[in-house]
């Protein structure tokens, strides 16, 4: 059948028309930034995420992987950003194998606005892209819709007018890469303590001609917990139980071989994918 | 009727310690303000050391933990092997260590499959509100397993008390390598 | 019932599954014995495939997944479950609570509708796991006094089924004493 089906969201309707509460989905209230300079390009973000009032993750990612010299950031709602980058890094490595080239920036771009604005702002992912490709530096904002803008310097998510104002009236043409990178890690700031819904550290991407891209995690981190002064920890036998099951490795021996497999993550037997190079 | 999440009623936490994780859950099953059951577990076992703690409406607790047995158990006559904690979308708390690094994991989703890989601890339920509060008070990095014990049941105990829809009894798992300790807390039944 | 009117004062809100488990219901007429006699036949057909009786918690683990496919489609099932049987195998007895969203909740005790609300407190208090019949009979009693005593409406009285190793059996209760409200 042609066309789209709409059922679930008219269901959805209903039961809403009907007082029946949506459920809550994880949002990053965010600030992400990205701004360009002379040989490439940096894009920040905050680290917390929100449901409602309450502070989901202290310190999530909101830098996502497209392709190597290819990062998003993503702000709105968590899942969507998540997936909606996910599948255009898939569709993007599909692109570049069969084409044989670097994937390019714009594609990027483009697969993403084709994909959001076929979902008309339902799939709620608002995108700064960024990367180095062979055509040169690019960086893009894509919204929930289907719009895009190309800027040199950019602001997204509930944080970005304490961003964007860091930027204007900080921001300077030829920035290096210092320059850059301090510049958007201050925009991120002016997020995380202006705006309610962004916080926590400051995660920073550099994408650099030439050069392997470089993910900068908690570059900053200037909210760090304060030490506990004193120990507040449970005396052993506070917590009174009424019985307990112990379930050990030597019990189930009696009934099954049970082999232990080194520690080294590599050697996981199976649990790899043979990829080719 | 009011949302799906709060008929009825429930709570379940996991928190990371040193080489060991804990989870634990409310036993209180109720329908509005009336009390059911005050033995409905909402964590289930799904290989050596993973563990799963669901919470919601209780039809939707049942279904899942059923379809979990089935596709786990499906897992493992097709590939041979157990399944290791990891990621799979639609579980609210997952906990467990992995078989093969021995590293602690937890992980939590929200309703469209959002995960939080968190390295310290994880909330769902109609007390979430308050667990995350008390988790926050009172977690800390590097519990052994017996200090780990006392953190996770105090922050439950703590927490379902302030929330009718929760409480009437808790069961804690602390999982460790090669070991799993399952205890029923003394909670208040009202 | 229809509207105000008692159409069968004496009318068996149970089917017998098969020998060791029974299931009482309530709630949506027509729903109520369709959905029984549903479960009653393919129970017994599983038993006549398979030379095998079911035990009560395979019994209830499938009534509830059946409920539970109804409870999403177009037109779910409005039904309320006692289920309670023997375990053939182990002789132990069991009692689920399955209500209409397919909540199952093994349990020592259970009511469904207002009745909950006047006998679950008196269960609370006097029953014990290692009650006898003659006890659970005589809390039985309590309930029934207590829901004649408290509901607004004559209910007609109680139908009472035990089931034991050796099967269900129907016992005799006395519907007619009166209970004066205090």
């Amino acid at each position: 059948m042609p066309g789209f089906d709409f059922s679930n969201y008219n269901r959805n309707a209903a039961l809403h028309a009907r007082g029946v509460p949506l459920p809550k989905a994880t949002s990053t209230g965010t600030t992400i930034v990205g701004c360009i300079y002379d040989n490439g390009v940096v894009i920040a973000a905050d680290t917390r995420a929100t449901s409602g009032p309450i502070v989901a993750d202290k310190n999530c990612e909101k830098l996502h992987y497209i392709a190597p010299k290819i990062w998003c950031a993503g702000a709105g709602t968590a899942a969507d950003t998540e997936f909606t980058t996910a599948l255009i890094s898939s569709n993007v490595e599909l692109h570049s194998l069969s084409t044989g080239r670097d994937p390019r920036v714009i594609t990027c771009m483009t697969m993403l606005k084709q994909h959001l604005f076929r979902y008309q702002g339902h799939i709620g992912a608002y995108l700064v892209v960024a990367g180095v490709d062979p055509t040169g530096v690019g960086l893009y904002t894509v919204h929930a819709h289907g719009s895009t803008d190309k800027l040199p310097y950019v602001t997204m998510g509930s944080g970005s007018l304490a961003a964007m104002s860091v930027f204007e009236s900080m921001w300077q043409p030829d920035l290096n890469k210092e320059g850059a990178i301090a510049l958007c890690s201050e925009a991120i700031k002016a997020g995380i303590f202006n705006d309610l819904g962004s916080g926590s550290n400051v995660d920073v991407c550099v994408i650099e001609k030439d050069k392997p891209t470089q993910l900068l995690r908690n570059y900053e981190k200037p909210n760090e917990r304060g030490e506990k002064e004193r120990n507040y920890r449970f005396p052993r036998g506070t917590t009174a139980w009424l019985n307990q099951k112990v379930i050990s490795k030597e019990d189930m021996k009696k009934y099954v071989t049970i082999e232990t497999l080194s520690g080294d993550d590599n050697l996981a037997a199976g649990e790899k994918m043979e990829v080719d190079v | 009727m009011g949302s799906p999440f709060d008929i009825n009623g429930g709570a379940c936490v996991a928190m990371v310690g040193k080489d060991c994780v804990a989870i634990a859950c409310d036993l209180r099953l109720g329908m509005q303000a009336l009390t059911i059951s005050n033995n409905f577990p909402k964590i289930f076992n799904y290989a050596p050391s993973t563990y799963l703690g669901l919470t919601g409406l209780a039809t939707d607790v049942n279904t899942v933990s059923d379809l979990f047995r089935y596709k786990v158990n499906m897992y493992r006559l097709r590939e041979e092997r157990h399944i290791s904690p990891r990621p799979w979308p639609t579980c609210p708390v997952l906990a467990g260590i992995n078989q093969t690094t021995g590293k602690p994991f937890i992980c939590g989703f929200d309703s469209i499959g959002c995960i939080d890989f968190a390295k310290d601890f994880i909330v769902s339920g109609t007390a979430s509100d308050q667990l995350f509060g008390t988790c926050e008070g009172l977690w800390e990095p590097d519990l052994g397993p017996e200090d780990l014990f006392e953190t996770i049941s105090q922050a439950l105990l703590s927490a379902v008390d302030r929330d009718a829809l929760s409480g009437w009894g808790a069961q804690v798992y602390i999982i460790e390598k090669d070991k799993v300790t399952q205890r029923l807390l003394k909670g208040r039944q009202d | 019932m229809r509207g105000p009117t008692i159409i069968k004062a004496e009318d068996d809100k149970t089917r017998q599954l098969n020998k060791n488990t029974l299931m009482a219901f309530s709630g949506e007429a027509g729903d109520t014995v369709q959905f029984a006699e549903f479960i009653q036949a393919n129970v017994q057909l599983y038993s006549m495939r398979n030379d095998t009786e079911l035990s009560p918690a395979a019994v209830a683990n499938f009534v509830r997944g059946e409920l539970a496919r109804s409870l999403r489609s177009r037109s779910p099932y409005t039904v309320n479950l006692l289920l309670g049987g023997m375990d053939p195998t182990t002789e132990q007895p069991h009692l689920y609570w399955i209500d209409y969203l397919a909540s199952l909740a093994p349990v020592p005790y259970a009511a469904h509708g207002y009745a909950q609300y006047y006998c679950l407190s008196l269960l609370d208090k006097h029953h014990n796991p290692n009650i006898d019949l003659e006890q659970g009979m005589k809390l039985l009693g309590m309930c029934t006094d207590e829901l004649k005593r408290r509901l607004p409406i004559d209910y007609k009285g109680v139908l009472v089924k035990i089931i034991t190793k050796d099967g269900v059996k129907e016992v005799d209760f006395d519907n007619d004493k009166i209970v004066r409200s205090a």
